[in-house]
């Protein structure tokens, strides 16, 4: 029941609402109005569904700041990215980002949201603790780590106290731990706020399927596992896919506002790039190609997860 | 269930984890009273004065209170705005049943994948272009739009439950369109507007890359995410006055959130997945 079966349909088939019936059309007449949604449409194509296009066109242009003359350049781009060191280690620090972070943040956060839908003594306050990442702001969770790890932060303060004053470390500036930092900011923040909703979902899978299988003598354990994750199995896939695309493009402020993506190149992740390269290097057919890159990384994410998650019983 | 001794270990760890999410804020409420010396020698200890020297040069070497009056201007009319957007679409896709609906209502649902990060840099294009670069104005203009695919979703949901019958009845007292969507939808869906304004209040009021690369650094038109960073370079590391500012940012979506607890929750958590 567990095993991860691919089904031959491997389309983007997306929970939406069912086709409207045309039963209703048929009772009652046509009674207008549909014109109403034409401003809100415009809006979104203006603002939206255009920039979006415009990375494809402007990839395939050579154009090295804002105000140099512009040229078609074609692939030349792909074959400079390509050709970049640089790009690499962001693929690298994407990966490494992307493999750590969502796989942790996802089994904890199901552990936890487990946890919190078996009402537990103080649970309540546990679940108003766990929406706090979710209220807070970029800006605002980057100075909590800055606070915290700086060379004269929370963590090196408190190792010192305990007398592990060797262990202190620059953590935001040291090529070794800098990836880590922000790894573990995607942790922190990310868990409390899926876990609430894990819970959620999970408050309404009926209580009578794990109390039979505890009856069968299968463990919390056994039963989270067995029993409440394939249910949910399809709701978890969602999830997952939210985070991975939160993770993959958010990690650009986080970056910017901690690392800049350095030492070196050795926090630099793929969205980071993006920015950098359009905002600080000028060197905006490179950026929008790296764009262009990291769209289809995350398509290609979204659909696998897709699979992988398919509901299968 | 019963939970069993087996489960010490369960609740060691989860309330490890909730001290972690505890204690940086903690910290930060603390600092944001206490003197750099006071913050080095005793990180955890409460303050010992309740003055509030920290807030106001927070306030004076970063404009913050300017940044607090921006980022309530852009955020309140960005909501006006999204919901004089969605409102109307949202009424006229969940009362039609044509196949256009069907594929408009489709376009707007698949929106919701789409990470507004992707697509910064033609935005700043779209800004220069439109001459409303480093204005709030293009904030206002585009924030909506970031969010109409949610809001969308959430109040095609609302709407589809309002009964034909509601419509019919008002129809044969010879109410036209707009005064059905004025007089029976849009009061009926009342919970599900409050869903989106929340909803929304968060993004906007925490949005931060958009608003750095567009409104730009200039001190009278920043909004307070962008302020916030700044104090960082300005102060060097006076975490007494990081704290304050970064705790008076987070003061708005603190009262929302305590007030409107039951609501905020269910809001988030029937947003972050409506697909």
């Amino acid at each position: 029941m567990t095993t991860l079966t691919t089904t031959p349909d491997g389309s983007a088939a997306r929970r939406s609402a069912p086709p409207a019936s045309p039963a209703p059309a048929a009772r009652r007449p046509r009674q207008g109005g549909t014109v109403l949604a034409v401003p809100a449409l415009v809006w979104y194509l203006v603002f939206m569904v255009g920039p979006l296009l415009a990375i494809f066109v402007i990839a395939a242009l050579h154009w090295p700041g804002m105000l140099q003359p512009v040229s078609f350049a074609g692939l030349d781009n792909v074959r400079v990215v390509l050709d970049d060191p640089v790009f690499w280690d962001a693929v690298r620090n994407t990966a490494v980002q992307l493999a750590v972070a969502v796989p942790v943040m996802i089994v904890c956060a199901f552990m936890l949201g487990y946890y919190v839908a078996q009402r537990p003594p103080g649970h309540r306050v546990i679940r108003y603790l766990l929406f706090i990442p979710g209220l807070i702001s970029t800006p605002a969770k980057a100075m909590v780590f800055y606070a915290a790890l700086s060379p004269d932060g929370l963590l090196n303060g408190g190792l010192e106290s305990v007398g592990l004053g060797s262990l202190a470390d620059a953590w935001l500036a040291s090529p070794s731990t800098a990836l880590a930092c922000l790894i573990a900011l995607d942790v922190w923040a990310g868990i409390g706020f899926t876990a609430v909703l894990f819970a959620a979902r999970l408050g309404s899978v009926p209580d009578e399927l794990g109390e039979a299988a505890q009856l069968d003598g299968a463990g919390h354990w056994r039963t989270m596992w067995s029993v409440h994750f394939p249910v949910i199995r399809d709701y978890v896939g969602v999830v997952t896919m939210l985070q991975f695309l939160w993770t993959l493009f958010g990690s650009a402020q986080h970056v910017l506002l901690l690392t800049q993506g350095g030492p070196g190149t050795s926090s630099t992740t793929l969205s980071f790039l993006v920015y950098q390269k359009a905002f600080i290097a000028a060197d905006l057919g490179y950026s929008q190609t790296v764009g262009v890159l990291l769209f289809l990384v995350g398509l290609v994410g979204l659909l696998t997860i897709r699979r992988v998650f398919r509901q299968n019983y | 269930m019963k939970l069993g001794k087996r489960w010490l270990p369960a609740h060691i760890l989860v309330w490890t984890y909730a001290v972690l999410l505890v204690v940086p804020l903690y910290y930060f409420l603390a600092s944001a009273f206490k003197s750099n010396d006071e913050i080095f020698a005793h990180p955890f200890a409460p303050p010992s004065s309740l003055g509030l020297g920290n807030f106001r040069t927070a306030f004076e070497s970063a404009d913050l209170g300017l940044a607090v009056v921006n980022s309530a201007l852009v955020t309140l009319l960005s909501l006006a705005l999204t919901l004089l957007l969605a409102i109307p679409a949202s009424f006229a896709l969940a009362r039609s049943t044509g196949r256009l609906a069907g594929v408009v209502e489709k376009v707007f649902s698949l929106g919701f994948l789409i990470p507004t990060f992707a697509a910064l840099f033609p935005t700043f294009l779209l800004a220069a272009a439109t001459g409303l670069f480093h204005t709030r104005i293009f904030m206002v203009l585009f924030l909506p739009a970031t969010a109409l695919p949610l809001s969308v979703v959430i109040l095609v949901q609302f709407m589809r439950t309002i009964p034909p019958e509601m419509e019919e009845a008002a129809r044969l007292d010879g109410a036209s369109t707009f005064a059905v969507l004025r007089h029976v939808y849009t009061p009926m869906c009342l919970p599900g507007i409050a869903t989106v304004l929340l909803l929304n209040f968060l993004t906007f009021w925490n949005e931060y890359l958009y608003s750095l690369v567009i409104i730009g650094p200039d001190p009278a038109q920043r909004t307070v995410q962008v302020a916030l960073p700044t104090l960082k370079s300005i102060t060097g590391t006076d975490y007494g006055v990081l704290t304050a500012g970064t705790v008076l940012t987070l003061v708005p979506v603190w009262l929302v959130y305590t007030l409107l607890q039951k609501r905020m929750q269910q809001a988030l958590v029937s947003g972050a997945v409506k697909m």
